[in-house]
């Protein structure tokens, strides 16, 4: 009878401990951004803004992560003397390469997000859905679920959505709960087109 | 220890129980679903820059500006423009979707172009005296239309015909009262952003046998014994009396009587469901005429166009005399049906449509040439018939043909001679040297008089993002509208009154469109009927069962429904080519048992 117990909770055990341990680290394929950049360098050295770089079109559509000749405005020649910025100007800028960067952000084909409404209209910190991303000294690794495809940060760093912080998921869940919270309309329509 | 087969057993289990308790199969079953939208051959837009384009929506007259949401150049959203003074930022479900027809299924792909190019060419040469070349152009009004009107007259014996346009246009915005017989007002009619725009200031009557969604929508609705409109009519106009009416129509005569004092207080409107039935004569008797129903106007066109063929319609066509006919129906528009077509057609007469649906004139041409859909050809659209101002906007294309494609001006304009050359340009100057008007930018809502651009902005922006527009010209009153209202309808031995359920623009539709309506408000299955449960039992024809549509032209089987929602004397069916050909000009049909 006891050893009976014994095989169920070690069976038990050996479930809780993958399902919580080893499931999160096997359940994403980790991949490195293309170059070593830093948000806190050129936010603090050079002064610049997210919307310097992340900037709204004259339309009103969101450009995203700038292309490659806006880092070239700049980086035409070195401006220091790290070797991340020399690996840039000579992997890319020089042969007028595009990186490829990886989105963390990036929602499925099926949204329609609008930085625009959300940025000027709703006026929405940049931070309230991508956290402190401008004020990193380094790019984190990719992670992407390869099942789904999407990045992690779509589901949210914990891999069970306890304790999320706000700007912690951009699921669809968390859309609908800001809208709520704020008191704002949403429907099906308002992002699947 | 010995581990024995009861043991592993009651390991497994604690594994399975202590599964559940962790996040993994929860967040495995969530990425399933996700995967199985990911599968290969769903299509998916290519990642790239997104940016937005402006166009306008060519699938009705209204031509709604549009902003597409375009990523690597390919429109993956459309939604409407609010600065646009007509549109008002609305548009409908046709339009959301309009995306979507080039990669239809159902789209027709190809077709026998050098073929029709040589039997065209070759009965044009052996046409006898008196035969004659035409073009059927559906949707009247546009600058290709200009170009048909002019190879026609380049061709001896060339006819230029059209389904009927009206020469009027309607003033929602100063009506007070809109008397509709039968319209779709809030189901399709006229720009929809426009009507709703005006909705809140005029008072709807919707006078209908079938409680239609813009009468469930009416301020009042008169349900009308069917086919006796113009008797309420004459008694509208004072050439019958209330009590009459009341009697034929089945409408109660206070109700007569508040119609009348309605239409007669002044900035009163009267529409039909067809714009040229004699009932729209009734603006004349209640002062509407140069008020809420004034002359249509059209921009400027260049001094060498004028020498153009006259617009006739296809009944005024001599019988057996068109040699060959040349069938525009690259764009949803009106629809004559085949029967009034074919008596005027010679024995060895060549029919060429241009079309991208193999549903409508398809089905009785030789050769059915693919035509571009929208957004794929640059075009303009004509005035709507709530469009009082002149205006030009130009459908700029979004995307490249995805099949290979045949333009049927190009087509008419090298079989007539005509001059090469890019009409929509040559428009566009004409429009741009008389300096009128003003030219309203999408992007920023900027109104600009046309004066102050040069003629290469002004194009420029009617191709990017914005329209021509002049709203300066003094309203006049239409020509064409008679006086006389009493047209009694015959109805022979065809006792039901044939109702169109839905409004159907006809065309390819997106299957998707299901997603922003419901599918039973917009597709009525083609063979099915609705039948009042009175007429049912008179015919012995039950729910679902299958029975015959007859109607003057021919007769189809279907299936019945059975409604009481539709009064009796009337048969309820779906819209489109096939349904039109079969009743023809009459609507008047009966139902039996198969």
């Amino acid at each position: 009878m006891i050893r009976g117990k014994i095989a169920f909770a070690s069976g038990m055990l050996v479930a809780l401990a993958g399902g919580w341990l080893a499931f999160p680290r096997i359940l994403y394929q980790t991949r490195l951004q293309p170059v070593d950049f830093s948000h806190k360098v050129h936010a603090e050295k050079a002064g610049a803004k997210c919307e310097d770089c992340h900037s709204f079109r004259d339309d009103g559509t969101y450009a995203g992560i700038p292309t490659l000749d806006k880092c070239s405005g700049c980086h035409a020649a070195a401006m220091g003397t790290t070797a991340a910025e020399k690996t840039f100007i000579d992997q890319y800028v020089t042969p007028n390469r595009e990186p490829q960067w990886l989105s963390y952000a990036r929602q499925p084909e099926n949204v329609y997000f609008s930085h625009v409404s959300h940025v000027k209209l709703g006026q929405v910190k940049c931070e309230r859905c991508h956290g402190n991303e401008g004020g990193t000294g380094a790019l984190r690794p990719y992670q992407q679920d390869p099942i789904s495809g999407y990045s992690r940060d779509i589901w949210g760093r914990p891999v069970n959505r306890i304790g999320l912080r706000t700007e912690g998921g951009m699921k669809m869940d968390d859309c609908v709960n800001c809208h709520r919270r704020q008191g704002l309309e949403y429907s099906c329509m308002g992002c699947h087109k | 220890m010995t581990t024995t087969r009861r043991n592993l057993f009651k390991f497994v289990g604690g594994g399975a129980a202590g599964a559940l308790l962790t996040p993994a199969p929860w967040r495995l079953i969530t990425d399933a679903a996700l995967w199985s939208e990911n599968w290969p051959g769903i299509p998916r837009p290519a990642r790239g820059e997104i940016r937005a384009r402006f166009t306008h929506c060519t699938l009705c007259p209204a031509g709604c500006a549009v902003r597409a949401r375009c990523v690597n150049g390919q429109p993956v959203s459309l939604a409407g423009v609010k600065p646009h003074p007509i549109g008002h930022g609305a548009l409908c479900p046709w339009g959301i979707a309009g995306h979507h027809l080039p990669y239809h299924p159902a789209r027709v792909r190809q077709g026998p172009v050098k073929e029709a190019v040589a039997a065209v060419a070759r009965a044009i040469a052996q046409r006898g005296a008196g035969e004659r070349v035409a073009v059927l152009d559906l949707r009247p009004g546009r600058t290709v239309s200009w170009t048909y009107r002019r190879a026609m007259a380049a061709i001896e014996n060339g006819l230029y015909l059209t389904p009927g346009q009206p020469a009027y246009s309607i003033d929602l915005a100063a009506a007070k009262t809109v008397v509709s017989f039968g319209a779709p007002l809030l189901d399709g009619w006229g720009t929809p952003g426009n009507v709703f725009a005006a909705r809140d200031h005029f008072r709807l009557i919707q006078i209908e046998p079938v409680e239609t969604r813009t009468a469930a929508l009416a301020d009042m609705w008169l349900p009308i014994r069917p086919g006796t409109e113009s008797v309420l009519a004459a008694a509208l106009a004072g050439e019958t009396t209330i009590a009459e009416a009341a009697r034929v129509t089945g409408v109660e005569e206070e109700a007569v009587g508040a119609v009348q004092e309605a239409a007669q207080s002044g900035s009163a409107v009267v529409l039909a469901a067809d714009p040229g039935s004699p009932l729209m004569s009734l603006n004349a008797k209640f002062g509407a005429l140069g008020r809420t129903v004034v002359a249509r106007r059209e921009s400027p066109l260049p001094d060498a166009w004028k020498k153009a063929a006259p617009v006739a319609e296809m009944a005024a066509a001599p019988d057996g005399a068109i040699r060959v006919l040349l069938i525009d129906e690259s764009l949803p528009g009106g629809y004559v049906p085949w029967s009034t077509i074919e008596p005027k057609l010679a024995a060895n007469a060549i029919v060429v449509v241009f079309s991208s649906t193999s549903e409508g004139y398809a089905r009785h041409a030789q050769y059915v040439l693919p035509a571009p859909v929208y957004p794929e050809a640059a075009e303009d659209i004509g005035p709507a018939i709530d469009t009082v101002a002149e205006v030009f906007r130009i459908a700029a294309p979004l995307v490249a043909p995805v099949v290979p494609v045949v333009k049927p001006g190009e087509f008419v304009a090298q079989m007539a001679g005509l001059p090469q050359g890019d009409p929509l340009r040559e428009r566009a100057d004409a429009i741009h040297k008389t300096g009128r008007g003003a030219l309203l930018s999408y992007a920023d809502g900027k109104s600009t008089p046309a004066k102050e651009v040069t003629a290469d902005d002004f194009w420029k922006t009617l191709n990017q993002s914005g329209c021509w527009m002049d709203e300066t010209g003094k309203k006049a009153a239409p020509s064409g509208l008679g006086r006389s209202v009493t047209r009694l309808t015959s109805h022979d031995e065809l006792p039901l009154a044939v109702v169109v359920a839905e409004f159907n623009r006809g065309g390819l539709a997106s299957p998707l469109m299901s997603k922003l309506e419901r599918e039973s408000n917009l597709r009525m299955a083609a063979n099915r009927v609705v039948l009042s449960p009175a007429d049912a039992r008179a015919n012995g024809i039950e729910s679902g069962g299958r029975c015959l549509l007859e109607t003057a032209c021919g007769r189809m089987n279907v299936v019945a429904t059975i409604d009481a929602g539709v009064p009796s004397g009337v048969v309820e069916v779906a819209g489109g080519p096939r349904m039109a050909d079969l009743c023809g000009a009459s609507r008047r049909a009966r139902v039996v048992r198969a």
